[in-house]
């Protein structure tokens, strides 16, 4: 216990004398006013339109100034965009140790490399967890300024639940990413990666498989809220998967040859 | 015996490349070993394998009479090290990257950090950002890393680098202090000669990932080659009168007759008479001793540019 708990104060040191936390705020902040100034178009249509926010095309059907559809879109922006930030500070806390050459300093000590996994991915939980936070409360307050209609207890309460659980399922999906930042030895494969699954994540929707694709899954369980429900075998792909990646992240630091 | 560091037969293959072979290694309790060999000759695989970094393919090694098993947490307590060019956190400052490299060996006193800045001449630096320091400065912060636990072993490869001479003078002073006070065994990694022939007890050459040789290093000056370097205004003549006499010589490239018997060596007097004689006389006479680079660059097959004619 004291081991991790050392680890994890390291861990979180580096975290905040990087400049990782400031971007990735950063990036959700911007989120958290995109998504406002959508539904302050919705709430003021022709005043958006005179002041030439928005052209005098644009399509607005489909969407409404409540808080519904704006908690709806939260858990939706989360999945979509929001998993490609988790991405990047999944990559950066594992593949900054091989591109900095930092690596060799945690193998040979007495601490077990499986701590030091864990109190990696500690931080990186606890940091996406916060960032969702960070993203709802501002979102609370955005919405709450524009003055939304409709919103009962009823809502709120299913808006923040929607939106937990597809934190979660993204937090837990992009494990994987670690192992990648760890055999790829730094951030190039993770990007690779994301690219090559962004493209498949399409091909497999089109096909109509995209709930057994378990980076696709957080998307389509956000967008179905409230309409339906993923089958259980969709949420067990995305534990599957990250296990997967918790697992590999650890043979590869426990077994592989560390050069760098 | 105790031995802090002995291996069998160790050895690691990269795909159709040998980096290490047959490497059998044993050294003592408070020696100072030095790993000499070129750029490239396996020296940091060597310890990458020792250090549980790389599996070894053939072969095992001990270090702290604990077999070394990659991913393991023995014997690294009481094991520091220095691996190719020291990297540090670099937005964390000295102070910072220390106290890391604490909590990452349990039961370190929290004072040891300011006591290994002090003691590694980073006291101004200790709240600088490590990212901002000089070359010299963050090789001092890699080996105020490896020190810092106070280790019974240390690995250090090349621990010299960037160091300005006075550093690499306050460095061997260091080591040759834990060694004789703590009794600490100090395994180096070096490709130059000159500077670990004044630290270590016992040299290991490698070469193409083989051990070559391994020697004391007195029998370094015994082993090094000494020859007796003539010129006269007709080379031949000079050569042929010496050869009548019985001294075989070697015309060189640049116009130089060199004697390497040993009897020519410690009479050098007795070789100009007897050129004098023969209607030669020697323009020039010196006996010359083979230098640690040029001695190092013939063990491994590289006469380094003494090409005879």
């Amino acid at each position: 216990m004291r081991d991790l708990t050392n680890a994890v104060w390291i861990e979180l040191r580096k975290a905040t004398r990087s400049r990782m936390p400031l971007f990735t705020a950063l990036g959700f902040l911007v989120l958290a006013f995109g998504l406002a100034f959508l539904m302050f178009i919705y709430k003021y249509p022709t005043f958006a339109r005179s002041i030439g926010l928005i052209s005098a095309k644009a399509n607005l059907a489909g969407g409404a100034a409540t808080w519904q559809y704006y908690l709806g879109l939260l858990g939706q922006a989360i999945a979509v965009v929001g998993i490609l930030l988790f991405r990047l500070l999944e990559s950066w806390v594992f593949g900054r140790e091989f591109a900095d050459g930092t690596l060799k300093d945690l193998l040979a000590v007495p601490v077990a490399r499986a701590t030091i996994l864990l109190a990696k991915f500690l931080v990186v939980v606890l940091w996406s967890l916060l960032l969702t936070v960070m993203l709802f409360l501002v979102s609370l307050l955005l919405g709450a300024a524009i003055g939304l209609s409709q919103g009962t207890t009823e809502v709120f309460w299913h808006g923040t639940m929607t939106l937990a659980v597809a934190a979660c399922l993204v937090i837990v999906d992009v494990f994987p990413f670690a192992f990648f930042a760890s055999v790829g030895r730094g951030y190039l494969l993770p990007m690779g990666v994301t690219l090559l699954v962004l493209v498949l994540g399409n091909v497999v929707a089109i096909a109509g498989w995209g709930t057994y694709f378990p980076w696709a899954v957080p998307a389509l369980y956000a967008e179905l809220t409230g309409k339906g429900n993923l089958e259980a075998a969709s949420y067990l792909l995305v534990l599957i998967t990250g296990l997967a990646g918790l697992a590999g992240t650890y043979l590869w630091w426990r077994f592989a040859d560390q050069n760098r | 015996m105790n031995l802090p560091i002995e291996t069998v037969d160790l050895g690691k293959r990269y795909g159709k490349v040998i980096a290490v072979k047959h490497l059998s290694l044993r050294v003592a309790q408070g020696e100072i070993y030095a790993f000499l060999g070129l750029n490239g000759a396996g020296k940091t695989t060597t310890i990458r394998m020792l250090l549980g970094m790389i599996k070894p393919t053939w072969g095992s090694a001990q270090v702290l009479q604990t077999r070394v098993r990659p991913g393991s947490r023995e014997p690294w307590a009481a094991v520091g090290y220095l691996v190719e060019t020291p990297h540090s956190y670099q937005e964390l400052t000295v102070f910072e990257n220390l106290e890391v490299a604490r909590r990452l060996h349990p039961g370190t006193a929290p004072e040891a950090v300011s006591r290994i800045i002090e003691r590694m001449g980073l006291a101004a630096y200790a709240d600088r950002r490590a990212g901002t320091l000089s070359l010299g400065n963050a090789q001092r912060l890699g080996l105020a890393k490896a020190l810092l636990h106070a280790p019974r072993l240390l690995f250090l490869d090349e621990p010299a680098n960037g160091l300005d001479p006075a550093g690499i003078v306050e460095i061997r002073e260091l080591l040759l202090e834990l060694t004789r006070e703590q009794g600490v065994t100090v395994f180096l990694a070096s490709h130059i000669l000159a500077e670990v022939s004044r630290l270590a007890q016992r040299i290991g050459i490698i070469h193409q990932g083989c051990l070559l040789q391994e020697l004391d290093v007195d029998e370094l000056e015994q082993n090094r080659r000494r020859r007796l370097l003539l010129r006269a205004r007709d080379l031949e003549a000079a050569r042929l009168a010496l050869a009548t006499a019985g001294y075989p010589a070697a015309l060189l490239r640049d116009g130089t007759l060199e004697l390497t018997d040993l009897r020519s060596l410690e009479h050098p007097d007795d070789i100009a008479s007897l050129l004098v004689q023969a209607g030669v006389p020697p323009t020039q006479v010196l006996v010359e001793e083979e230098d640690l680079e040029q001695y190092f660059l013939r063990l491994v097959g590289m006469n380094g540019g003494q090409n005879h004619a």
